[in-house]
């Protein structure tokens, strides 16, 4: 992993056209401004890992538990 | 009449028949899954919201799904600019918006959508892609039976 010291205010680019700017640091919190493409989209990580433990578990449901639940969440039963 | 040309998909609940053009592209895969690209969309009951997002490839991949607004009428999300282009979304309502359903074993009554994560497909193109919410402005996970958020981390979560 690469490490490097920024203070309040300083920047890094990340290839030509990522650049990273850290805005405030204030206890264990750090704020960090991005300035990135159109085209690249920014996620959280604990969103990413969390979305793909949920993925994990709606694979990992058993055919038998699947179809039980397809007849107790039926659209009807709402309405 | 045009004979649609049928493939035939080994899922987890047994061989599927779907007319070729029926798959959907997800030209990044899911999040965990991202070597699978090629889905079928299957509703197992007709009354029901749920389905099975079946890989075309993998037959062990299978995803319950369902339509989260038979259950969450409100339930808002946001597909940024880059991922309205990968989904060639040029107007919402080609958009069909599913999330994941965790199942704790043995307890379907138990049965959870997962919110955070949602599949949005272009129903026109049949392109998908998962649109992870990074500020949701609902619970992360609704328990069916209780018709609201789950135990964990009450009406907030830390952003």
């Amino acid at each position: 992993m690469l490490i490097l010291t920024r203070k309040a205010g300083e920047s890094l680019y990340l290839g030509d056209d990522i650049k990273v700017t850290v805005l405030k640091v204030q206890g264990n919190q750090v704020k960090l401004g991005f300035d990135i493409p159109r085209d690249l989209t920014v996620h959280r990580e604990e969103v990413y890992l969390r979305i793909k433990e949920e993925n994990l578990m709606a694979a990992r449901a058993t055919e038998q538990d699947f179809f039980m639940a397809t007849e107790l969440w039926s659209r009807k039963k709402k309405e | 009449m045009v004979q649609k040309k049928e493939r035939v998909i080994h899922s987890r609940v047994g061989p599927l028949h779907v007319e070729q053009d029926r798959l959907i592209l997800f030209p990044k895969g899911l999040v965990g899954f991202e070597a699978q690209r090629d889905f079928a969309l299957v509703r197992l009951r007709e009354d029901s919201a749920f389905f099975l997002l079946q890989s075309s490839t993998d037959p062990q991949l299978g995803l319950m799904v369902a339509d989260p607004y038979v259950y969450v009428p409100d339930y808002r999300i946001k597909i940024s600019t880059p991922e309205q282009e990968l989904l060639r979304l040029k107007n919402i309502r080609e958009a069909v918006v599913l999330v994941t359903v965790t199942i704790p074993p043995g307890k379907p009554e138990d049965a959870v959508l997962n919110l955070v994560g949602p599949l949005v497909i272009n129903i026109r193109l049949r392109r998908g892609m998962q649109v992870p919410q990074n500020q949701l402005r609902h619970p992360p996970r609704l328990h069916l039976a209780g018709g609201g958020q789950t135990g964990e981390g009450s009406t907030h979560e830390p952003s």
